[in-house]
């Protein structure tokens, strides 16, 4: 047992028989949060237009602000006079930062990666910035989130130079050690390591097995979701958390379509975040039990039924497909509305599985839930081999 | 709709209710008021959800017709109304063909036709077919079309023009309000135009007055052809006008004024018996990153700005809320601070919040109004918030301060931008 206070407790109320899916609770210090769980991206302290009141009534518990973003605007500086971003944005629940890192590689042309960190032009004033793993953490812990990222050593998940992926790779492990050693708030906030290793077998399982020794509250599974094919997709997943601790918390990062909640769940992870849901809804897309509906599509032009008859939020009870047709990327309140929408339905997602998996039902779960995402019965070969390599399999109706 | 005057004092100021709507039988609007501004039949930035939030009790909407024509077809297959349809049951809603603050391309009329610049573009509306579109949309209330986009500086042929087409118009509404069951459960309002030729203007009150039995109110246009126009415009060449036509009109009829007006000129309309204003102030100001700050407490003299430009360098670290003691939502839970980077960053949510705060605010101001009309000292009240509004130098000028993509009102952004970090998920 441990006697002193830690920034992270993760309990498993419920292991499914069949699967590796897991429920639980991740007592965070600022929330109690339960897993598997969805969470949704508020890059720059802000969800996309929702009040923090709108995302506590959506049963949000976590979300994610983005360190490179924050860092920028509003800066440390403002961060740490406000008391973090907590007090800055008016969320009282859990958050989550990345490391940075991701965004400079993805965002920036001239990023120079070296040992020391990543180089790299501000785009904002065009001077030359150095992102440490020691800077990295230093602004994690100023924006205070509950959970932090190590930085990594990002490269294109389509990249195919073994050489440099495994150089990023092991620098990763490298740059955990210094993240670790960086972290002055250890008590209150717990850096995720990240597993990395791009879709290469065994340096991933390398990298998984490094961050194993290293005293830490959860493990993160990145450099996935990034245009790889789903066939390459998954085995990684499992890979990762058939090597990782059991008892502490595992997190997919970038992924967020219903399907792959739904696989992943059943590969064993218990984290998830994706801006998808919140993007898509500015193009006017909503999430439904069989995919996506368009909105901006002509056939809903008149028709009157909610988005999703059976979803209890907000929109669906108050607005129909016609009038979001008809305002649908033109006004804001639209982005809002299907916003909201589509929050609700990753958050059902996600409640729907935690309670099948402390039913024990949570396969039946699956079979019904690909049912209805593919109400054709095409189930593509990645689900259905993914599925029965953890015992699910899935039948057509 | 019944309107009610409750109270008038030795001058021309009022306080009135209407109320009686057939759709929205609960409800009692108090007046002055200013309505709240739609786009798309929501109230521009807040959906139903959040603006209950705002506003626990019924509220009147202000629908201009371009940026909601879009509505039609589902209007049509749903059958019930606009409040309906865009959620807002409950609520009064006022249809005009188009705001008075939209920034629109001078000329193309034509014979018996005004251009309706909607998100599609130009479409050419008769008297006939805009009543059509009323017995779709089945507001509260329905302003007449008239051709109203006329500035105070015009010339005469075309102000003629004006006054000749609009007393058309309203000839043609009025016989197929009579006409028509659907149209009888709205009021119909009169559109005064030409209020800058004091002959022509009155020929046209004159001739609204003709039909003052078949009449819910009228309202006063011909003000301003745009926003920046009626920000620049200055309240002693605006208050004249309110109080003349104040003197042509008879007492017990609702008078709307359309457009963007500051607190200022608001009063003085209020001074002169107007009830009504189209929530396009509070609107702009927050799409350009201002919060609206009145002082309402007339023994205290603040020397902080009435109107606070949340863009500012300068409240990056003030963690203040906009005003202290304000209830709103916004005010409640988030500082200075934390909206200026929202703008900093283009976030939606600046909108939002600036939205909760400055329709809290604006229906504030009309409430403390309607106190001091109802304690005789409105007078002071209007000195006290003018002063207010003089002492802040800056008014809203030309587009300088707005931000690139957020343009003139009520135009949104065209194209939700995705940023580049969201490309994070495939």
């Amino acid at each position: 047992m441990n006697v002193t206070p830690k920034a992270l407790l993760f309990h498993l109320n419920a292991e499914c028989n069949t699967t590796r899916a897991r429920a639980g609770i991740m007592k965070l210090p600022h929330y109690d949060v339960k897993t598997p769980v969805f969470m949704p991206v508020g890059t720059q302290g802000t969800m996309k237009g929702l009040l923090p009141d709108q995302l506590e009534s959506l049963d949000c518990e976590i979300i994610l602000g983005n360190t490179y973003h924050l860092g920028n605007r509003p800066g440390t500086e403002v961060l740490r006079k406000a008391g973090g971003l907590h007090n800055f944005m008016g969320w009282n629940r859990a958050l989550l930062t990345d490391s940075g890192g991701f965004q400079m590689v993805s965002l920036l042309k001239l990023a120079e990666i070296t040992e020391e960190g990543v180089k790299f032009r501000s785009p904002y004033d065009d001077s030359e910035i150095m992102l440490t793993p020691e800077k990295s953490i230093e602004i994690q812990n100023c924006i205070g989130a509950d959970i932090i990222m190590q930085l990594d050593d990002v490269v294109q998940t389509t990249f195919q130079d073994y050489d440099r992926i495994k150089e990023a790779t092991e620098r990763t492990s490298r740059w955990l050690d210094r993240c670790l050693s960086a972290h002055n708030r250890p008590l209150e906030q717990s850096i995720f390591p990240i597993v990395q290793g791009l879709l290469d077998k065994e340096l991933r399982e390398k990298s998984a097995r490094d961050h194993l020794t290293k005293d830490v509250n959860g493990f993160a599974i990145g450099g996935l979701s990034g245009g790889e094919a789903k066939d390459d997709f998954w085995p990684m997943v499992r890979l990762g958390t058939g090597i990782l601790d059991k008892n502490k918390p595992r997190y997919l990062m970038g992924v967020g379509l219903a399907i792959d909640l739904v696989v992943c769940v059943a590969l064993g992870i218990d984290m998830f975040d994706c801006v998808f849901p919140t993007r898509t809804a500015r193009f006017g897309c909503a999430l439904v039990p069989k995919g996506q509906l368009n909105l901006k599509q002509k056939q809903y032009q008149t028709d009157l039924n909610p988005i999703d008859e059976n979803c209890p939020c907000s929109t669906c009870k108050t607005y129909t497909r016609a009038y979001l047709h008809s305002i649908v990327t033109v006004e804001t309140v639209a982005c809002h509305l299907i916003s909201i929408h589509n929050i609700a339905y990753q958050m059902q997602l996600m409640r729907s599985m935690r309670e099948n998996i402390e039913n024990q039902t949570f396969p039946q779960f699956v079979q019904e839930f690909v049912n209805a995402y593919y109400p054709d019965a095409n189930y593509p070969d990645w689900v259905i081999n993914s599925l029965s390599s953890v015992g699910i399999n899935i039948v057509k109706p | 709709m019944r309107f009610t005057i409750k109270q008038a004092t030795s001058g021309s100021e009022r306080i009135g209710t209407f109320t009686g709507f057939i759709k929205s039988p609960g409800a009692v609007i108090e007046t002055p008021t200013s309505a709240l501004f739609t786009q798309g039949g929501s109230v521009t930035h807040i959906t139903s959800e959040v603006l209950s939030k705002i506003f626990t009790t019924p509220k009147l909407l202000w629908v201009p017709l371009s940026n909601s024509y879009q509505l039609e077809t589902g209007l049509k297959a749903q059958g019930q109304g606009i409040a309906k349809f865009a959620g807002l049951s409950g609520h009064v809603t006022s249809i005009t063909p188009h705001s008075a603050s939209e920034v629109t391309p001078v000329g193309h009329f034509e014979h018996g036709k005004v251009p309706l610049w909607t998100k599609n573009g130009k479409k050419m509306i008769t008297a006939d077919s805009y009543m059509d579109l009323m017995e779709v949309f089945q507001p509260d209330i329905i302003l007449a079309i008239a051709d109203s986009r006329t500035s105070l500086g015009e010339g005469y042929k075309r102000i003629l023009k004006s006054v000749d087409r609009t007393c058309g118009f309203l000839e043609k509404c009025v016989d197929r309000y009579k006409g028509s069951k659907t149209l009888q459960t709205s009021s119909l309002i009169g559109v005064i135009v030409a209020a800058g030729v004091p002959s022509k203007c009155d020929e046209c009150i004159t001739h609204i007055l003709k039909y003052k039995d078949s009449l819910g109110g009228v309202a006063l246009a011909g003000l301003t052809d745009g926003t920046e126009e009626s920000l620049k415009l200055v309240n002693d060449k605006i208050e004249g006008i309110f109080a003349r036509v104040n003197t042509k009109l008879p007492k017990n009829l609702l008078r709307i004024v359309e457009g963007c007006w500051n607190p200022a000129v608001v009063l003085s309309a209020i001074e002169n018996g107007f009830d009504v204003f189209d929530g396009s102030y509070p609107l702009k100001l927050s799409n350009v990153g201002h919060a609206l700050a009145l002082n309402f407490d007339l023994n205290q003299n603040d020397s902080e700005p009435c109107i606070l430009d949340l863009n500012d360098e300068r409240y990056k670290e003030d963690f203040r809320p906009v005003l202290a003691g304000c209830e709103c939502l916004a005010c409640k839970k988030h500082t200075r601070a934390y909206i200026r980077h929202l703008l900093n960053t283009r976030e939606m949510l600046s909108s939002v919040l600036l939205s909760i705060h400055n329709l809290h605010h604006f229906d504030q101001f009309f409430k403390h109004a309607r106190h001091h009309i109802a304690s005789n000292t409105f007078k002071l009240y209007k000195q006290h918030i003018t002063k207010q509004y003089e002492a802040y130098k800056q008014p809203l000028t030309n587009g300088v301060n707005e931000h690139k993509g957020k343009t003139a009102l009520p135009q949104v952004t065209k194209k939700l931008k995705v940023s580049d970090e969201e490309m994070h998920c495939s």
